[in-house]
């Protein structure tokens, strides 16, 4: 069982504290997604467990391990940090064979995750000739080359047409599933809620987030019903919603909206009116807007109050 | 992970970048043009001036096969520094020392090995074309000067990738290192007498005289030359492990 774990982990550039005072883990066997608006600090942190920033201050360890001190440290650990830092020049398969000669894995391994990551008739071409996501496709196969426990991702979606998307989703979930321990950064979260079990979500360094995604959903989801009834009911409907204080809005698609109320209630009031229910949802709120609503407060804290230039993520 | 490993993965880097294996073997294919060129011209006449060192003359080319050599040195270290690609090199291979000492002993390694076969073979060549004015390696000074001359393209090579560690850049380097060794040092060096011996590649070039003129001798000063790309490599080192990738 290999874990991350970051434990009251600083990185001051200058002035500027990338990184304040951050603790987690990351857990085996499920896809922890790694939230943030840009410049919280998710890179930073992937760039200190890797060990290639220096802490201000606090530990980052992989199965207990600073991850200088693992030996091949690509059979432990996976990582794609940036799609671009394959040089150009190089064909694709030659830079997998740069990465895995050094940690001990051979040309046949190299040959298997080109196939994996469908450039297996590519390998040969010039990495300046791959478009976006052809190279983010290499940069998961750099990651998947030494069949580590540990995959950490920044961005893995980027550029990646439709159908990339959906194989780097199932890849993940797939790579949970066999017991891995699996770190995504992501800015699109209508993506990261379709793979992640777990959330991490930072703001200016410091950490806001650390649980179940559908513990989060539901922490911040207000119970909301969208509701249609016909239209010669619909003012009878009006009527009996407001009888019981509730605050409806009709829409142009003939939707009611009910606020602070549970389709359960609903149906159930207007079975009692004796009006037909032409259709019935609770809403869901998505990640999308649980995280604006989390991070909105930090957004607006940040503009307020820190006029200093921070640092570009890299 | 063993060095060996290390080395090889290395190995490739080199090999897989045109810009950077074609550095190196320009190293040998511009003195040998040059050598063939020059010699075949006015060889000849140069070796008929009185105050002729016919030692050094015979290593005329490797005046322009050291450009080569600091373009290797400098390209070889500058595309880990392009996107990123230094952070997958070193989690690839962490141990910062290991992964620096292998990467300059490989491109110090085979600047020497190219370098020396570059030296010999540009003196012989070049001794062809000669006629009645060739020396042989038995000539004194000559192989003391073709031995050198390749000892002297590894140093220049290792002082440009020690360099390009510290700047970050290739064209930084290179735009600081060919200036000075074609015009700075060149002008300086017959204003300045002795302190110009001290200068990287004047000091180093003291090898290739038949009869230095100068108050250190012909190994001395590669020495000095090899002090010059030991701080350049020190200083790279310094950086490499200090600094965040």
């Amino acid at each position: 069982m290999t874990s991350i774990d970051v434990n009251e982990l600083i990185k001051d550039y200058g002035a500027t504290r990338a990184v304040d005072r951050l603790t987690f883990s990351v857990r085996p066997g499920r896809v922890t997604g790694f939230l943030g608006p840009n410049g919280a600090g998710k890179s930073t942190t992937m760039r200190l467990v890797l060990g290639l920033d220096r802490p201000t201050g606090g530990t980052a360890t992989i199965g207990g391990r600073v991850y200088a001190a693992l030996n091949d440290p690509l059979r432990r650990v996976g990582v794609l940090l940036d799609a671009q830092a394959a040089h150009g020049s190089r064909t694709a398969r030659d830079h997998l064979l740069t990465l895995a000669t050094s940690n001990g894995l051979g040309r046949a391994r190299v040959e298997e995750v080109l196939e994996e990551a469908g450039l297996g008739r590519v390998g040969g071409r010039r990495v300046k000739t791959f478009s976006l996501g052809m190279r983010q496709r290499l940069g998961i196969a750099a990651a998947l080359l030494g069949d580590p426990e540990v995959i950490m991702l920044d961005e893995p979606s980027n550029g990646l047409d439709p159908e990339g998307i959906i194989w780097v989703r199932e890849l993940m979930k797939r790579l949970a599933r066999e017991g891995r321990t699996v770190l995504v950064s992501s800015h699109l979260m209508n993506e990261t809620s379709s793979f992640a079990d777990h959330l991490i979500v930072l703001g200016q360094g410091r950490l806001l987030i650390d649980m179940p995604m559908q513990e989060f959903l539901d922490s911040r989801s207000r119970p909301r019903v969208r509701v249609r009834v016909t239209k010669t009911d619909s003012p009878r409907f009006s009527e009996a919603l407001t009888r019981k204080g509730l605050r409806a809005e009709h829409g142009q698609d003939g939707f009611w909206t009910v606020e602070a109320a549970r389709a359960a209630e609903i149906g159930t009031l207007a079975a009692a009116e004796g009006i037909p229910v032409l259709q019935l949802i609770d809403e869901q709120t998505t990640l999308e807007q649980a995280y604006l609503d989390l991070t909105v407060g930090a957004a607006e804290f940040e503009s307020a109050s820190d006029t200093r230039t921070t640092r570009q993520e890299a | 992970m063993t060095a060996a490993a290390v080395l090889r993965s290395e190995w490739i880097k080199i090999r897989s970048l045109r810009s950077v294996a074609g550095s190196l073997t320009a190293v040998f294919l511009a003195t040998m043009a040059v050598t063939v060129l020059s010699f075949a011209t006015v060889g000849q006449a140069e070796a008929d001036n009185a105050d002729a060192d016919l030692v050094f003359g015979a290593f005329y080319a490797l005046n322009f096969g050291q450009i080569a050599a600091i373009s290797f040195g400098a390209t070889a270290i500058s595309s880990e520094y392009v996107n990123g690609a230094l952070r997958l090199s070193l989690a690839a291979v962490p141990r910062r020392t290991l992964f620096y000492t292998v990467k300059m002993s490989l491109i110090g390694g085979t600047a020497l090995a190219v370098g020396l076969v570059t030296s010999f073979s540009s003196f012989l060549v070049g001794q062809l074309f000669m006629g009645d004015y060739a020396i042989g390696l038995g000539e004194p000074g000559a192989l003391r000067a073709a031995v050198g001359s390749g000892i002297y393209l590894a140093l220049m090579t290792l002082l440009a990738a020690g360099l390009t560690v510290l700047l970050r850049s290739a064209v930084a380097v290179l735009s600081l290192l060919i200036p000075f060794i074609l015009i700075v040092s060149f002008v300086v060096g017959d204003v300045a007498g002795g302190v110009a011996d001290y200068l990287p590649d004047r000091a180093g070039q003291l090898v290739l005289h038949q009869y230095p003129d100068s108050s250190i001798g012909p190994w001395t000063g590669l020495a000095v030359t090899a002090a010059w790309a030991g701080a350049a490599l020190l200083a790279g080192w310094w950086a490499l492990r200090r600094r965040d990738a």
